[in-house]
């Protein structure tokens, strides 16, 4: 397997990225890979929240305090592993949910941002270099915010979570066209919430979607899932992968996890030839 | 033309004058106003995070991803490169990028001349770089 840095986003909140990016590490830490999972949604954090329970005494040093230069990468990494069971490591990096911290992240300067995107593809290499890291997974805020696009430039393949809400379909559009075009990133689409569960549809009805989504969206469309009770009324701290893991909502992001490992360098170079 | 005319053509005139007068005047402080942001701007800028100024004493603008945005794609590509690398060659800036060497180099002092990045010489080599105004002290 190829190292690589996804990153998770979106245009709307809410569609589905904390809950995909999660998961979607927790799978491949299941399979014995090496992950890192970072929360760079500094405006409203929430992997501390979802791992409390593998977060044992009191957290040292902040991502944030990782991109201000106040401690190294591995100071600002806990691996979490252990506490769920995993064969592989998972290394979180977690965002400071305190107000103040919040307030201090939104009142960074311009030559700020160029630093922190900068050690945030130092702390990428440091994972696949030194810390035997295959994979990172960046989950992000909604919208155009200067950590998500930060995360977007500094990670390898892109992806866009979007459900089928015509404003969220219509703000990806923009967001596709105009800043990960724009940075010549590997990027696809995960579309997410689609029907509910109990409804039976066709793989030709699926095709039909994809096929259409692809064509206004102009971007790879790499899965549709659908929306799960199951998923719905879990408890936060509960990791479906290790919890539920024959549930279908897994499967799904199985085939996005499958996916996602057969976008190869030559797709990637594809891209940047084809600017 | 009759005396009354002639003064209301003065009168006209006049007026016209004095709206010009008005715009341009809204013009300037709009100009002072913003000349004054900027300068408050660069002053913050000179201030970050450490007592000798960045940059070498010279105000240089951030590669930020919001600035990247606005440059032509070409350039653009280089300085996301060079926001990987700590430092790179033109060289090393063509194997990211996949283009030409001679490419890069113009493309890199593009940059440069642009205020982007800087360049330094170290024995034979010329590297460019994007300067960390708040780099970690080691
Ligand atoms: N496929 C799904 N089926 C049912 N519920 C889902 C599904 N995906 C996500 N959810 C639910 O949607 C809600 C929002 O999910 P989540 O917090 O992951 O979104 P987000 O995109 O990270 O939000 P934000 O933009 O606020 O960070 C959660 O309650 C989550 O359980
Ligand atoms: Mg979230």
């Amino acid at each position: 397997m190829r190292k690589k840095a996804i990153s998770i986003h979106s245009s709307r909140g809410g569609t589905g990225k904390t809950v995909i990016a999660t998961n979607l590490a927790a799978i491949y830490a299941v399979k014995g890979v090496n992950v890192a999972l970072l929360d760079l949604d500094f405006c409203a954090p929430s992997l501390v929240d979802v791992f409390s329970k593998g977060i044992s005494g009191s957290v040292k040093h902040w991502l944030n305090d990782f991109l201000d230069g106040r401690c190294r990468a591995e100071q600002a990494l806990i691996d979490v592993s252990k506490a769920y069971g995993l064969k592989g490591k998972l290394l979180l990096g977690l965002a400071n949910p305190s107000i103040e911290a919040i307030r201090n992240m939104m009142e960074k300067s311009r030559a700020w941002e160029v630093t922190a995107v900068k050690r945030l593809f130092s702390l990428r290499s440091r994972l696949f270099d030194a810390m035997d890291v295959y994979c990172c997974i960046l989950d992000t805020s909604p919208g155009v915010q200067y950590m998500s696009v930060n995360a977007v430039v500094s990670s390898d393949i892109a992806v866009a979570v979007a459900t089928l809400d015509s404003l969220d379909l219509k703000g990806l559009e923009n967001m596709l066209a105009e800043l990960y075009d724009a940075f010549a990133k590997r990027s696809v689409v995960l579309i997410n919430k689609v029907f509910p569960e109990t409804r039976v549809w066709s793989s030709d009805e699926q095709t039909d979607l994809i096929g259409k989504m692809e064509k206004t969206l102009k971007h790879r469309v790499i899965g549709v899932i659908p929306c799960y009770c199951d998923v719905l009324q879990a408890k936060r701290t509960s990791l479906l992968a290790v919890d539920k893991p024959y549930h279908p909502f897994l499967r799904n992001l199985e085939e996005v996890a499958e996916k996602l490992d057969g976008i190869k360098e030559v797709d990637m170079e594809e891209q940047v030839l084809a600017e | 033309m009759g005396k009354a005319e002639q003064s209301a053509l003065k009168e006209e005139l006049l007026a016209k004058l004095v709206d010009e007068l008005t715009l341009v005047n809204r013009k300037l402080s709009s100009l002072i106003e913003l000349n004054e942001k900027m300068l408050k701007m660069q002053e913050k800028f000179l201030r970050v995070g450490s007592e000798k100024p960045p940059f070498g004493g010279e105000l240089k603008l951030a590669p930020d991803v919001m600035t990247l945005l606005s440059l032509p794609p070409s350039l653009r590509k280089t300085a996301m490169v060079l926001l990987k690398l700590d430092k790179a060659t033109a060289e090393d800036l063509a194997r990211e990028t996949r283009r030409l060497r001679p490419v890069e180099s113009a493309y890199a002092n593009q940059l440069v001349r642009m205020g982007y990045i800087s360049k330094k010489r170290e024995g034979r080599e010329v590297y460019f770089y994007i300067e960390s105004p708040m780099e970690i002290r080691k």
